[in-house]
């Protein structure tokens, strides 16, 4: 049992705007005052402080076949040894952490919860064997749909029944929490050598487009009702000129609504954000897709804010790995994930006296500041924009003028004439921010017990050394930027994991997966799944994961 | 002046940045210094016997040093004599000063140095003047000169400087090298390949990659990365 005493909370899903009151925690869960006998809590005395929930982190790439690619691949980043091995675990790497890395990385800042957002179905099994090596927080891996031939088949025949079965068949296969959608049609071209070009080429080999894939996944997801949307990664990726598609993309999400959330996610828009016919001329596009997000109530996005310094392109985007990799000179790693999906991977540095990476930087937060902060989540889509250690300085940035004039100073000249970010008065709140990167992406993944602090929500709870009530934002970024990067206090499931940045006890946290089996009828699809297997290299008997291998799962049922 | 003398047969590897820095300090101090002697942290006093002989900033590995990595990593300035051989890694990173080697070299002899100056009389392995795991230059400045044969994979990712080799090395000389030079007063096996600039001098025999072109100036190529590098006879 836990008392947390005179902390100053922020709480927007529960709107709590920065006031004096106490927190309990009995069972791992947040309950009322009434439930403990105060004699027996612990007390953490947290007056003058900020107690929020532990941070969501909805998109980022921490497990996988992708991440450990990327580390075989780059050696150079296991150069920085972040702990010597005693009482926890050994870790090291700048940008690219060791499994046990991340989870004690994410602690020592008060996040709690993190996503994989792109697992291959067939790779699911070293998906959950990386995830279960993640110590400290909460997990939960994305299947990707949008290249899958069986999907195309579904979609080319127009049988949702059909397609919804796949759905549900593959996410309980490979214990998954949603669907995601990579370049749909794009990396299936590049198997080709190709790519798509706009919502309306075909795919290669099958009848269907990439506006076909969203719209039909966007129905079956809705009609099975999980708990995520589709969480789309846009055609055109990294493109100049792409911020068409991207609007063109959201807006195939008229037409479904759901009453509890979004029902398309749009994530790493910077990345897709991007005005211009070429590199020479590019420019920001994230205006125009700010106005269209805003003007709808049924999407939303996250930044994949770039931060300066290094960072490792991995992406399930397999034909814009290559371009990247053309564009750069740098090493390049390949894969073509049997009738599923690909990959690429591609070391990056973002330098700031770079054009091209000054005009990254702004658009990830233009976007952050001109999309309603209840409908944009704080991301670097780790490690791809950088490194999750810098979700700080986002947040500080998005908060503060004078940070952002301070910096602009410091990058390329050209984001003044590309981007509208020197005339962006927006300054957001610390009760906005913290919606960005605690309420709403828990809303956005439909985690109802995370990202709050109501009664019942998992006690998982950072407490900062920053008093909301006497800090200005604006003007101290330094102070807030610095009590960020350290929690004071990180509370796991009610028990204190991390103190002023040091880790005082290692857990490991729940994986969600999905079953929505009673929504679907699986035989509908189960002919075409066991004809399919003549494609594979496993047996059909032995793909997926079985829940009795994952260390501690906890099925989500969809009813 | 410094003399290190190992006390007995190592077992294990040991990992020690052995530089003329060490002659600044006194005996006491040395005995002191921390090194690795397999995932153990030892004091140096554990392993070797050291001598101080005068104020000059020179360090003298008097025996088989062959287990012993890193030795003149990092290092500066001052010279390092070793009357025997080196372990892997020597003169790694190192900006200047001299390393005399009068037995045999291992592995990875002065990856990404800057500058400075390594003599092997005997022969030396693989990866000389390279550049480490991952990182994408290896040597910029400075001069290896090795009396003997040498491995594999010489001057790799090369960004100036100079290796000398009078015996013969093994295969990939000069891959993806962009600047310096590498003279090679033996034969050698393939040479160059997706080299971008630089030259490599050949005495002997070598195997020549199809993407060079013949021209008066040599061989130049790689023509696979519109490469500018050149590679003639001595």
């Amino acid at each position: 049992m836990l008392w947390i005493k005179n902390g100053i909370v922020v709480d927007p899903k529960n709107k709590i705007k920065a006031e004096k009151m106490d927190i309990f925690v009995k069972n791992g869960k947040i309950v009322s005052e009434k439930e403990v006998k105060k004699e027996e809590c612990k007390v953490i005395d947290a007056s003058g402080k900020l107690v929020v929930a532990g941070g969501v982190d909805m998109h980022a790439h921490i497990a996988g076949s992708k991440i450990n690619t990327g580390r075989t691949m780059r050696p150079e980043e296991m150069r920085v040894v972040r702990n010597i091995a005693g009482k926890f675990r050994a870790t090291v790497g700048r940008v690219l952490l060791t499994a046990p890395a991340i989870g004690y990385e994410y602690a020592k800042m008060g996040y709690t919860t993190s996503f994989e957002a792109a697992q291959p179905p067939v790779g699911a099994l070293h998906t959950h064997e990386e995830l279960d090596a993640i110590p400290m927080i909460d997990k939960g891996a994305l299947p990707v749909f949008g290249n899958w031939h069986l999907v195309f088949k579904c979609i080319e025949e127009k049988n949702i029944e059909k397609l919804k079965a796949l759905i549900a068949w593959a996410i309980e296969r490979t214990k998954g929490f949603g669907v995601k959608v990579v370049n749909p049609g794009g990396v299936e071209a590049w198997m080709y050598g190709g790519n798509v070009k706009s919502l309306d080429d075909q795919v290669p080999g099958f009848n269907v487009t990439p506006r076909e894939i969203i719209t039909m996944l966007i129905k079956a997801n809705e009609e099975l009702g999980l708990p995520h949307s589709v969480h789309l990664h846009c055609n055109n990726l990294g493109v100049p000129g792409n911020f068409q598609t991207t609007i063109e993309s959201i807006k195939l999400a008229k037409g479904f609504s759901n009453s509890k959330r979004q029902v398309l996610h749009v994530t790493h828009v910077q990345f897709n954000a991007y005005a211009g016919s070429s590199w020479r001329d590019a420019a920001s596009g994230a205006a125009e897709i700010a106005k269209v997000v805003n003007s709808m109530d049924n999407v939303t996005i996250d930044m994949g804010q770039p931060i300066f310094g290094h960072a490792t392109a991995m992406t399930g985007d397999a034909p814009f790995q290559f371009t990247l990799h053309k564009l750069t000179g740098a090493r390049w790693s390949n894969k073509d994930t049997e009738v599923e999906t690909g990959a690429g991977i591609v070391p990056l540095v973002y330098l700031p006296n770079n054009p091209v990476h000054a005009l990254q930087w702004a658009i990830g937060l233009e976007l952050g500041l001109l999309v309603d902060s209840n409908k944009v989540a704080l991301t670097t889509d780790y490690p791809n924009g950088g490194p999750f250690t810098e979700y700080p300085y986002v947040m500080a940035m998005l908060m503060s003028k004078k940070m952002r004039e301070g910096e602009l100073s410091r990058v390329n000249a050209y984001v003044q004439k590309a981007t509208g970010l020197a005339s962006i008065d927006v300054e957001k709140t610390l009760y906005e921010v913290i919606h960005m990167t605690r309420s709403l992406p828990a809303r956005i993944l439909g985690l109802e017990n995370k990202g709050h602090l109501g009664i019942g929500a998992d006690a998982d709870i950072a407490i900062y050394n920053l008093n909301p009530l006497e800090t200005d934002t604006s003007r101290d970024f330094e102070k807030v930027y610095k009590a960020f990067k350290v929690a004071e206090y990180t509370i796991k499931a009610g028990e204190i994991i991390s103190k002023n940045g040091e880790i005082v006890n290692e857990v490991f946290g729940r994986t969600f997966w999905v079953d929505a089996r009673k929504k679907a009828d699986i035989e509908a699809v189960m002919k075409d799944v066991k004809d399919y297997f003549q494609y594979y290299s496993v047996q059909l008997g032995n793909y997926g994961v079985e829940e009795r291998w994952i260390r501690k799962p906890e099925r989500l049922e969809v009813v | 002046m410094i003399v290190i003398k190992p006390k007995k047969y190592f077992e294990v590897c040991v990992e020690a940045e052995l530089t003329p820095e060490l002659a600044t300090k006194s005996v006491e101090e040395v005995k002191k210094f921390k090194i690795y002697y397999g995932n153990r942290v030892v004091e140096l006093g554990e392993l070797f016997e050291v001598e101080k002989i005068g104020e000059e900033k020179k360090l003298v590995l008097d025996g088989d040093f062959s287990r012993v990595k890193w030795i003149g990593a990092r290092m500066v300035d001052g010279e390092i004599l070793v009357k025997g051989s080196v372990g892997a890694n020597c003169g790694a990173f190192m900006k200047g000063g001299r390393i005399i080697v009068e037995g045999n070299a291992d592995d990875w002899l002065g990856i990404e140095m800057a500058g400075g100056e390594i003599i092997v009389k005997g022969n030396a392995g693989n990866l000389v003047g390279c550049a480490y795991y991952g990182d994408a230059v290896g040597m910029t400045a400075g001069k290896i000169l090795i009396e003997g044969n040498a491995g594999n994979y010489i001057g790799e990712k090369m960004n100036g400087g100079e290796i000398v080799i009078k015996g013969n090395a093994g295969d990939f000389v000069g891959t993806e090298m962009r600047a310096g030079v590498i003279e090679i007063h033996g034969s050698c096996g393939f040479v160059g390949g997706d080299m971008r600039g630089g030259e490599i001098r050949i005495k002997g025999s070598f195997e020549l990659l199809p993407t060079f072109k013949k021209t008066e100036k040599g061989w130049v190529g790689d023509v696979n990365v519109k490469g500018e590098g050149v590679i003639k006879s001595l």
